[in-house]
């Protein structure tokens, strides 16, 4: 039910931002659009709730519990649908430049979502990879392969230990989500700055992108230690998501940085070209995990 | 946005060439990584068991080009610190003492990563110095902004990154590693947080003409 309802508010926000005669109705689209997706997000929410009371790991040896899956929210099929969330947000409630900014973010957020549909898909396929081990963990034991059941169930404890239950999962995704969003908006002002050569939507771009900064930073911070844990004796900072990501923030530090000196002559062409590159680095970067094996990916 | 207006030119002219050195190096480790992750990906669809017989030789090399660039960029983020503090003469001495210092523990201990932890702590004393003086508003301070909370984040955040560089130079196995990894990130967010919006220029609008 809630997925045809998605996929109608999304054509209306497509439609309304791309046609610039009903262009006026673009902001109902999005409140739709919005609206849906979290109703979709609250039933998300119920699933991991059920999935948390239901899926015990107990070794069928010992018949030891090794807990529930505290499955974090933006995992798997679900991230595209998150960052979609996210961006249907702001482009609702961005106010400077708004009206100007607001088609193009509006687009974005309804190719998201229309990804996080038809690729991610949410609801008609959630967790494949979760789901698909804990199945297989069921199955062997209901087969009555107790030492192989015993195997699976030790696997999944340390999946649960290491990824599914840890702080650091329902801390490094949302964050960098939320810049990601943020970041959309700032690169859809900088084009409109090249586009246009005006200073004010420069100032527009800057906002979005200091505020995208800090939960990027933070996410990518409170990554360190785990990525130090969990893949101990890897080089995982040459690993193709790790590598991308570390490029995009330093290529976002360059573009605040070298922002302070804009009104040097010249300049703004310097901040303009690393506006544009930090955000194709942050589309490279998402890309990556499913194109680049390596540690952080799933390719 | 307007740099300065109480600092002088050529502390102007210092920053900037500190800041082009800085994005200089940010932009070339970002390109060795671009085209890392792309022969990357090139080498595991073409080179059958890359993963196994390629890829240790692959990290080697990219270690090799970016620890001199990592080397050279914590150096030039150490010769940022001081400069709030001191003149350009005696910031020439403080930052050759500081690079002397880390140089000498490393030829003494033999040791690259101790040599640059030393300097990492020196400039780490000396950022807090700055963030104490700046939080009780002791004259003497170059900055790029007039506002005191401005300078204090200016302050924290480059402590901040100076607290992360010696997580991954020399505590990535140490018990500190965690609480040092946590410090930096409340230390970089906050600075980050008020260095982006406690500086009163960052919301003065930009005359049209300047683009």
């Amino acid at each position: 039910m809630i997925v045809p309802l998605i996929a109608i508010a999304t054509i209306a926000v497509l439609l309304t931002a791309a046609v610039p005669a009903i262009q006026r109705f673009l902001k109902p689209a999005l409140w739709a659009l919005t609206g849906t997706l979290s109703a979709g997000e609250v039933v998300l929410i119920w699933f991991h709730i059920r999935l948390w009371q239901l899926s015990q790991v107990v070794d069928p040896i010992s018949g030891i519990s090794y807990g529930s899956f505290a499955v974090p929210l933006w995992i798997e099929s679900e991230k595209l649908y998150v960052w979609a969330l996210v961006l249907s947000v702001i482009a609702l409630t961005m106010r400077r430049k708004g009206d100007e900014l607001r088609p193009l973010v509006g687009i974005a957020a309804g190719a998201l979502a229309i990804g996080a549909l038809f690729s991610g898909r949410p609801f008609a396929d959630p967790l494949p990879d979760f789901l698909a081990g804990y199945r297989m963990y069921l199955d062997v034991w209901t087969a009555g392969d107790i030492t192989g059941a015993a195997q699976l169930a030790s696997r999944l404890a340390g999946s649960r230990q290491y990824y599914y239950n840890t702080w650091y999962m329902w801390a490094h995704p949302p964050l960098l989500f939320l810049s990601y969003g943020a970041f959309v908006a700032s690169f859809a002002a900088s084009v409109l700055m090249i586009v246009r050569r005006r200073s004010s939507y420069e100032q527009v771009a800057y906002r979005w992108a200091r505020l995208g900064y800090l939960p990027l930073t933070l996410g990518m911070v409170v990554g360190l230690p785990w990525a130090i844990i969990a893949w101990e004796g890897e080089a995982w900072w040459w690993s193709g998501k790790v590598n991308m990501s570390i490029m995009m923030w330093l290529l976002y530090t360059a573009y605040l940085h070298a922002r302070l000196y804009l009104r040097r002559r010249g300049m703004w062409r310097v901040v303009a070209a690393l506006a544009v590159l930090s955000f194709l680095a942050l589309v490279l970067t998402y890309i990556t995990t499913y194109i680049v094996p390596g540690a952080h990916s799933v390719a | 946005m307007e740099p300065a207006h109480t600092t002088p030119a050529s502390k102007n002219s210092w920053d900037f060439t500190l800041m082009a050195i800085t994005v200089g190096f940010m932009g070339s480790l970002g390109a060795q990584s671009f085209v890392g992750t792309v022969y990357s990906w090139w080498a595991h669809r073409t080179v059958p068991a890359w993963a196994q017989i390629g890829q240790p030789g692959f990290i080697d090399v990219m270690n090799a080009i970016a620890a001199p660039q990592v080397i050279a960029l914590i150096v030039v983020m150490g010769l940022c610190v001081p400069k709030r503090l001191l003149s350009r003469g005696a910031l020439l001495g403080v930052s050759l003492g500081m690079l002397l210092l880390g140089a000498i523990t490393g030829i003494l201990t033999r040791s690259i990563i101790t040599g640059l932890a030393v300097y990492l702590c020196a400039a780490g004393v000396i950022q807090v110095l700055v963030i104490v003086m700046t939080l009780a508003g002791g004259r003497g301070l170059t900055y790029l902004s007039n506002s005191r909370l401005a300078k204090a984040g200016s302050g924290l955040l480059h402590l901040g990154f100076i607290v992360m560089a010696l997580v991954v130079v020399a505590l990535q196995h140490s018990a500190f590693m965690l609480p040092a990894s946590m410090l930096s990130a409340v230390l970089l967010t906050v600075g980050s947080a008020l260095a982006f919006y406690a500086r009163p220029s960052s919301r003065a609008p930009i005359p049209v003409d300047s683009i």
